[in-house]
């Protein structure tokens, strides 16, 4: 039995598709978010790759910030409980996961049976998220997969405003007109991030081991000043991002065994 | 359309329609006296004849009001300015606006000179309630606006007119009472239909809505439930926002109980007998408690949603938190650690007047919902 799972965020497109709930066939990940054409660009490559057609795939869950609309999936569920779904089958002894994507940030407690316990998450601000890296990106110049490269070259990191993204783009041009290097503001843009995120984190019991899932995770940058911020060491997949698409994978086969 | 979907509907129009039934009752004859959250005392206005009439804002954009407050205070209070501002109470003869936070006290001093038009009548309560100086206090400040009222037609206070006003406020809480009771054990109204019965309860005469109230009861009391829903408990201010609510219902959720202000806060102390109908409220004011704008030393409220959410087999609560309410949001800190000391889940949801979209709060509780 074939599942998929399609993670439709606010700027990326996921899909995973699973065999029988467990071995994962194909994948696939489309820069083009929610009301884009990248959910089906996102779809139509991981049939590709898996060598199946739409209707060989009986049971479809979706998730992310446009899981409501997709016609195509039999049933969505939150990106939080994909999220921890997905972290869990791959990484039984985490207990907590930071998940940072385009517009959102949150963090997932992980009880001792393995489920979602409780969770927090930013609200009505992009500071902490990935659009601020996009912004930040943008003020310097630079692609944001190069931030981690100019973060990496950093010895004296700046201190940037972790309260709010218009103010500290504003710091951002200050500090470079003052002087300061490149390098160093990218260090200190994803200590910002880092910041901001942390002061959520720390509002649930933060138990290791830690997971950083989400678009934001591949940033080395943000990653090592987590760990800094948070005094932990993280835990880390290259395939952060697919976590919400494998749990919806997951769940759609739970679900379709259930129905059956 | 079945009966029940009759009187659901009533319910809903007045609800919805606040102004029809303002301007239903100028056109009547009637004064109505605005009253502005969280308590004033409605009885002693229905015992003028008057029509007391719920003012807690709406979900509007605030422009003017921008005028007279801060952007970080409560948009319950800036929007009950803004609609002032507006012409939205034109036509009531007062308004109430009691003390009981800080917010509150800046709005009664900004009506003055923002909404000349509509006298405000200050309602100043004791912060210390239980000691005996309480009841001379109250006496004083219901005095007070008892004389105010007095002046807009020059009619006498008369006490046995307020105990007759008391009998049928009481007799409101009980069907209110009643009302959340039967949802507990038969939660076969939706999140808005639910709503709209609370919230009808502002822009009609005790009376009138009690009369419905019973005719609901009738009909939950006899209804069937197939016990389908996850049973939650909601705490906060207010929580009248229809598509927060349709959330609630998407994701199968049911409000069992609440401990939410503009709803059953309301209507859990009667006015107990006394020597006088106006020691009566006064008493009543004392015996309130278990709301974060009624100060308490022992902040008993967190026991009390801890305690309503056993009760009603409640699988988990969702504190409604209005953003810059600092009298919840400190409160929020003690109800929570008690809640997770009971090892009952939580989730706190912040929204304000001014909110169109409601996507994480939507990510949120259904989550929330999951994890249940």
């Amino acid at each position: 039995m074939y599942t998929l799972g399609i993670d439709i965020g606010s700027t990326t497109s996921k899909c995973v598709i699973l065999k029988d709930g467990a071995k994962e066939v194909a994948k696939s990940l489309i820069v083009a978010g929610t009301g884009t054409d990248g959910p089906n660009r996102a779809l139509n490559e991981v049939l590709k790759k898996a060598n199946l057609k739409l209707e060989d795939v009986s049971y479809i869950v979706s998730t992310g910030y446009g899981r409501k609309g997709y016609r195509l999936a039999n049933t969505e569920i939150s990106e939080l409980s994909c999220h921890a779904k997905g972290v869990m089958h791959l990484f039984p002894k985490v207990r907590t996961i930071i998940d940072i994507g385009g517009q959102d940030a949150k963090v997932l407690s992980i009880n001792e049976r393995g489920r979602l316990a409780e969770f927090v998450m930013n609200d009505k601000c992009a500071a902490g998220t990935g659009r601020f890296l996009d912004v930040m990106a943008n003020v310097l110049k630079l692609d944001i997969s190069d931030l981690e490269k100019e973060a990496r070259k950093a010895t004296n990191p700046v201190q940037i405003s972790s309260t709010c993204t218009v103010f500290a783009e504003s710091e951002v041009i200050s500090q470079l007109s003052n002087g300061s290097s490149r390098e160093n503001v990218v260090a200190g843009i994803c200590k910002s991030v880092a910041n901001r995120v942390a002061t959520l984190a720390k509002r649930l019991d933060i138990k290791d081991e830690v997971f950083m899932s989400g678009g934001v995770a591949k940033n080395e940058g943000v990653r090592n000043a987590m760990e800094e911020v948070l005094n932990t060491k993280i835990v880390y997949s290259k395939d952060s991002q697919l976590m919400g698409a494998l749990g919806a994978a997951l769940f759609a086969y739970e679900k379709s065994i259930k129905e059956e | 359309m079945s009966n029940v979907d009759k009187l659901l509907a009533k319910f809903h129009e007045a609800a919805t329609n606040p102004k029809k039934q303002l301007d239903s009752y100028l056109k009547n004859g009637k004064k109505v006296i605005g009253c502005v959250p969280v308590y004033t005392p409605e009885e002693v206005i229905h015992s003028f004849g008057y029509v007391p009439f719920g003012v807690w804002g709406a979900d509007v954009q605030i422009k003017e009001a921008k005028r007279y407050f801060p952007a970080f205070i409560c948009s319950i209070m800036q929007s009950i300015l803004e609609l002032g501002i507006n012409g939205e109470y034109k036509g009531m003869s007062a308004i109430v606006i009691p003390s009981l936070c800080d917010s509150l006290k800046s709005v009664g001093q900004n009506w003055k000179y923002a909404v000349k038009d509509i006298p405000f009548i200050p309602m100043t309560y004791p912060q210390n309630r239980k000691c005996d100086s309480a009841k001379d206090f109250l006496n004083f400040t219901y005095g007070k606006v008892i004389k105010n009222l007095s002046d807009i037609d020059n009619i006498e206070f008369d006490d046995k007119k307020l105990a007759k006003s008391i009998e049928v406020y009481n007799k409101h809480n009980a069907a209110m009472r009643r009302f959340q009771k039967l949802l507990s054990e038969k939660p076969v109204l939706t999140a808005v239909e639910r709503k709209d019965v609370y919230k009808s309860a502002y822009f009609m005469l005790k009376e009138e809505h009690t009369d419905l109230v019973e005719e609901l009861n009738e009909y939950l009391a006899n209804a069937i439930y197939d016990g389908s829903k996850t049973r939650v408990v909601t705490s906060g201010i207010l929580a009248d926002n229809e598509n927060l609510l349709k959330i609630f219902d998407e994701n199968n959720l049911t409000i069992v109980a609440d401990d939410i202000a503009h709803e059953s806060r309301q209507y859990r102390t009667d006015a107990p007998q006394s020597n006088s109908a106006l020691d009566s409220l006064v008493e009543k004011f004392r015996n309130m408690d278990n709301c974060s704008v009624l100060f308490n030393k022992d902040k008993v409220r967190a026991n009390y949603v801890v305690n309503l959410a056993k009760e009603n087999n409640a699988a988990g609560v969702l504190m409604i938190m209005t953003k810059f309410c600092d009298p919840e949001e400190f409160d929020y800190v003690i109800i929570k650690k008690e809640l997770d000391n009971a090892d009952i889940p939580s989730l706190q949801v912040e929204i304000d007047r001014q909110m169109v979209n409601f996507e994480q709060a939507n990510t949120m509780i259904q989550a929330f919902g999951e994890v249940l």
